[in-house]
């Protein structure tokens, strides 16, 4: 991800016109705090953007200056990536402002570098840190969807059994359907806990075909439906939630006494 | 002494220091983004009208803390954690010896905790010797996470670190504090990682582990910790302070906290001079879980429970006998000097 060029728009796509702001601004909404599982523009972290013609400047700043280079750089990529595929961009360029490792990630970012190229110490690689958490925010989202399954009727011997074959996410505009007992009987439930699973589940690698389980435990494996270990599994995926929210909560109240921004 | 809807709660702030950040002391740059860093988190959750002006927040010295913590922060007594950090800081961020003198003045207020760095070999070893020959000290406060010339910082599971916990189950030192929380600049997150607790509480039982800041941002890695393990413990500070800002989040933490550590593995503390015990104390007092809460996470956040958290479960790790402290408190030199003593007399005839 990292290596690709930040001009990826394909010339025939350009238009003539302006690129519009909303568009950009929906693009960004897709990029998210890699730990916080919430997006960069519900987190408030874009601070302006520029448009001049095909020409994209996005400045962001983090809840402080020293928050994680890792996380600083998957922001960044991640804003880069997504601007430059949008029709119109001739280029983007991503500025961290107030970050103690700024202009290392600014200049690396722009430049196509790789991760590891400008931070030669780092532990892990940026994909591994990023592939952890994903498999957090996926077992996180894997709560609501539970949750929704439950409060739709099903035990825990069912949901446990399904399938990615069992779930019709466009059953209606809000909602999915879920199929169980070989199709003898179908609930309906919201939408949105479903999807945004799948979501993650899928780019973790755990739903990918319609034959995959649909859920796991912490570590990937598939979930046990005698009663008692699923509920410990509901509960542990409630801590992952947890966890998350306590962590936003540190950054939230950061993000406010540093840069003035108050997300309630 | 806290007073909860005319209920007394004895207090014991486990999480105290007496830092020198002055710039006649930094001689780091480290030195300086370390003490603008607490400075965000202090700023972060204390209340506009109680924040500190930088200058104070360097260096407030014993007086004003004796103050904050006793005289108006409703603390009874305080334990000392320091915080060596000497690549950064000249004389230390807070040594042993340096909170000595105070805790000294006030020996029946403080417990004085001592520390170690397995990188010091034979040296090191030979500073614990003499912190507990010295200053009789029954815990550590550990930082995995401190710069020591070209190391960024050490792993409580290693070989090294095995010598020296030995070492403190050979001198009597039971509690075990390793600071795992959030990231502070300039340290290593990853340094902070809570794994390496894991094995060192299973290979030392007799020991008591207090994983200071309940490892945030991996609380849920320190929570299977401390599922598993009766002599993992969880410390409080920079948890507490959501109790003022994000009440919610903080009754929601604490049900997990008490769900999966329990009501007698954790501990309060304000860590003293990030956050002040005169408002911390009254907003983790009045937290409470809602009905739904209760009974989703199956527990209670009661005042015998929060009479644990602010000081049974201390008095436990350090043998402190707090009916005896409050008849010692009715008449020591703290009372005296602040006019305490009939709070404790009316607190003894209760």
């Amino acid at each position: 991800m990292s290596t690709d060029s930040p001009d990826t728009a394909d010339a025939s796509e350009q238009s003539d016109g302006p690129v519009d702001r909303e568009a950009v601004r929906e693009r960004l909404d897709r990029v998210d705090d890699p730990e916080l599982d919430r997006s960069i523009v519900e987190l408030e972290y874009v601070d302006t953007v520029d448009i001049d013609g095909g020409d994209v400047t996005v400045e962001f700043v983090l809840p402080t200056a020293w928050c994680s280079p890792a996380f600083a750089w998957m922001m960044a990529t991640g804003i880069r990536d997504e601007v430059s595929s949008l029709s119109g961009v001739d280029s983007v360029w991503v500025e961290l402002a107030d970050h103690m490792h700024g202009e290392e990630i600014t200049t690396g970012v722009n430049r196509g570098l790789d991760f590891e190229t400008v931070f030669e110490d780092a532990a892990d690689g940026v994909e591994e840190v990023r592939r952890k958490l994903d498999e957090k925010a996926r077992f996180a989202r894997q709560y609501d969807a539970v949750e929704a399954l439950r409060e739709a009727g099903l035990d825990s011997d069912q949901i446990a059994t399904l399938t990615r074959s069992n779930v019709d996410l466009g059953f209606g505009t809000d909602t999915a359907a879920v199929t169980v007992r070989d199709g003898a009987l179908s609930v309906t439930i919201p939408h949105e806990p479903l999807d945004e699973y799948l979501e993650k589940a899928r780019k973790t690698g755990l739903v990918v075909d319609e034959t995959d389980r649909l859920f796991a435990d912490r570590e990937g494996e598939p979930l046990d439906p005698d009663p008692e270990a699923f509920e410990a599994v509901v509960r542990d995926a409630r801590l992952a939630v947890s966890n998350i929210k306590g962590q936003a909560t540190i950054c939230e109240s950061l993000h406010e006494s540093r840069n003035g921004v108050s997300l309630d | 002494m806290y007073t909860h809807n005319g209920e007394d709660v004895f207090v014991i702030d486990g999480h105290v220091h007496l830092w020198d950040a002055t710039e006649e002391n930094i001689i780091h740059d480290g030195g300086e983004q370390f003490i603008q860093c607490f400075y965000d988190y202090h700023t972060a959750f204390t209340p506009e009208e109680e924040q500190w002006d930088m200058e104070t927040y360097r260096q407030y010295g014993q007086e004003r803390m004796v103050r904050d913590l006793f005289r108006d922060g409703y603390a009874d007594m305080g334990i000392f954690q320091p915080t060596y950090l000497t690549d950064f800081y000249d004389e230390g961020f807070n040594t042993t010896d340096q909170n000595a003198e105070l805790a000294q003045k006030y020996p029946e207020r403080f417990v004085l905790n001592g520390s170690f760095d397995p990188r010091d070999g034979d040296e090191g070893i030979e500073h614990l010797e003499r912190l507990k020959d010295e200053y009789d000290i029954q815990g550590v406060k550990l930082y995995t996470a401190e710069w020591r010339g070209d190391s960024k910082g050490w792993r409580l599971d290693s070989e090294e670190s095995f010598r020296f916990l030995e070492k403190c189950v050979d001198l009597g030192i039971e509690n075990i504090h390793p600071h795992k929380g959030p990231t502070i600049r300039p340290l290593n997150r990853d340094a902070f990682d809570v794994a390496d607790v894991d094995d060192a509480a299973t290979s030392f039982p007799e020991l008591n582990f207090v994983v200071e800041h309940v490892g945030f941002p991996r609380l849920d890695d320190f929570c299977h910790i401390a599922t598993q393990e009766t002599n993992v413990y969880g410390g409080l500070a920079v948890a507490a302070p959501f109790a003022q800002n994000r009440p919610r989040k903080f009754a929601e933490m604490m049900g997990e906290l008490l769900f999966w550590v329990g009501e007698d593995n954790l501990i309060f503390g304000s860590d003293y001079a990030i956050w002040e015990p005169d408002w911390l104390i009254p907003a983790v007092m009045n937290a409470e879980l809602t009905q739904e809460e209760r009974a989703e996470y199956g527990v209670e956040l009661s005042l015998d429970v929060k009479r644990k958290i602010m000081a049974e479960n201390a008095a436990e790790l350090y043998d402190i006998d707090i009916e005896a402290k409050k008849e010692q408190f009715q008449d020591d030199e703290i009372s005296r000097e602040f006019g305490l003593g009939d709070d404790y007399e009316e607190a003894a005839a209760d």
